[in-house]
């Protein structure tokens, strides 16, 4: 063996224990400036939330009416009403023919026999509630309409609606930029 | 001959250059999103109209009511108020041939929301509302194939386009002068 190549095996050596005794470092991510990024974040979503207590998600294809008016929606039991049905609680409940008029079937005298029923239901549920809660029960109703909709079953959605005891309407609108 | 042992290296990844990304990516999305602002016409039924309106003035008890009608038409708008039609002939209280407000844009399809005249529908309540400053509440109706957002724009140029009420409902401010007739009140088939 060479001396180079004992020189060369020593400073090897020496390496290899340098690395043996050196301690293992722990890796440390830095999240701060994405905790920045999610505080921010969650602030943002936070007010846009509390601005609008009542969030509305029309159906598939709805077009809400579009308006100047700037008054929030108050609460309320939201029935979509759109050219192709009516949708109350996540239930389509009534078909539109292709005319864009209610099935006769399902009306009689202005009377959306299905929607009457399942209004009536939610109106005992929340009054029973209104009465556990010593509240006075305010029937109020927010009507998700659309933008073709036409102003026959609008009024006949509002007839129904007052026979199961509602007393109030909201007409849901985007409001104009 | 030996193995060559492997040497063994910690790789930090260097996260600042994605987080630059992020940045500036997150306020990009941010404003990209269509966020619709929604709002609520409250609207009341014929014989809520009573309740829609409190008149706890003296000044307002002695006002005679102002009664003011809209119905929307395929062919225009007819404005009635205290059971006066505006254009009847003389010594009819109606005259339900001819509109009061015909139409901007003749011969337009009634999917064509734009086909009303609502700025002149718009100065006559400004006219009412000079006649009547306490009233607020106005009737609509409609014929059945008329489409809800030509029903909404009525309504909007009932209330004036530029009032803004929210304030005011909230916080119990004056209602303000731009406001006119902001109380709809919907009737179904009448004429």
């Amino acid at each position: 063996m060479t001396p180079e190549q004992e020189a060369f095996l020593a400073k090897k050596k020496e390496k290899a224990a340098a690395r043996r005794a050196k301690p293992e470092e722990k890796a440390n991510l830095g999240i701060t400036s994405l905790m920045d990024i999610v505080s921010i974040l969650v602030v943002y979503l936070l007010k846009s939330y509390a601005s609008d207590p009542i969030v509305i998600n029309p159906t598939a294809g709805q077009k809400i009416p579009m308006s100047t008016a700037d008054a929030p929606i108050q609460d309320g039991i939201p029935i979509f009403v759109t050219t192709r049905g009516i949708t109350f609680d996540s239930k389509k409940i009534v078909t539109m023919t292709p005319d864009g008029d209610i099935d006769p079937s399902q009306v009689q005298n202005h009377l959306i026999g299905p929607l009457y029923d399942q209004l009536a239901e939610e109106v005992d549920k929340a009054k029973q509630l209104a009465e556990r809660q010593n509240k006075p029960w305010t029937g109020r109703v927010i009507l998700v309409g659309d933008q073709d909709l036409k102003f026959s079953v609008l009024v006949d959605v509002m007839y129904t609606t007052g026979r199961a005891e509602f007393s109030e309407y909201s007409f849901c609108v985007i409001r104009k930029s | 001959m030996p193995r060559k042992k492997m040497e063994e290296e910690e790789i930090e990844a260097n996260l600042l250059p994605v987080m630059n990304v992020m940045f500036l990516m997150i306020p990009a999305l941010l404003m990209a999103m269509e966020f619709a602002q929604m709002a609520s016409i409250n609207v009341s039924p014929p014989k809520f109209a009573a309740a829609a309106q409190p008149k706890d003035e003296q000044e307002k008890k002695d006002e005679k009511p102002l009664n003011l009608k809209v119905f929307v038409m395929e062919d225009g708008f007819r404005v009635s108020a205290d059971g006066q039609q505006e254009g009847a002939e003389a010594g009819k209280s109606q005259d339900s041939k001819a509109p009061t407000i015909g139409l901007a844009k003749q011969g337009a399809p009634l999917t064509d929301y734009e086909r009303y005249d609502y700025a002149q529908l718009e100065a006559k309540a400004k006219g009412y509302k000079q006649l009547f400053p306490n009233e607020q509440v106005v009737t609509i109706s409609a014929e059945a194939n008329i489409p809800m957002q030509t029903i909404i724009m009525t309504m909007d140029a009932l209330a004036g386009r530029t009032c803004k009420i929210a304030k005011a409902l909230k916080g119990g401010e004056k209602i303000p002068d731009e406001c006119l007739f902001w109380q709809p009140i919907v009737e179904g088939g009448a004429s």
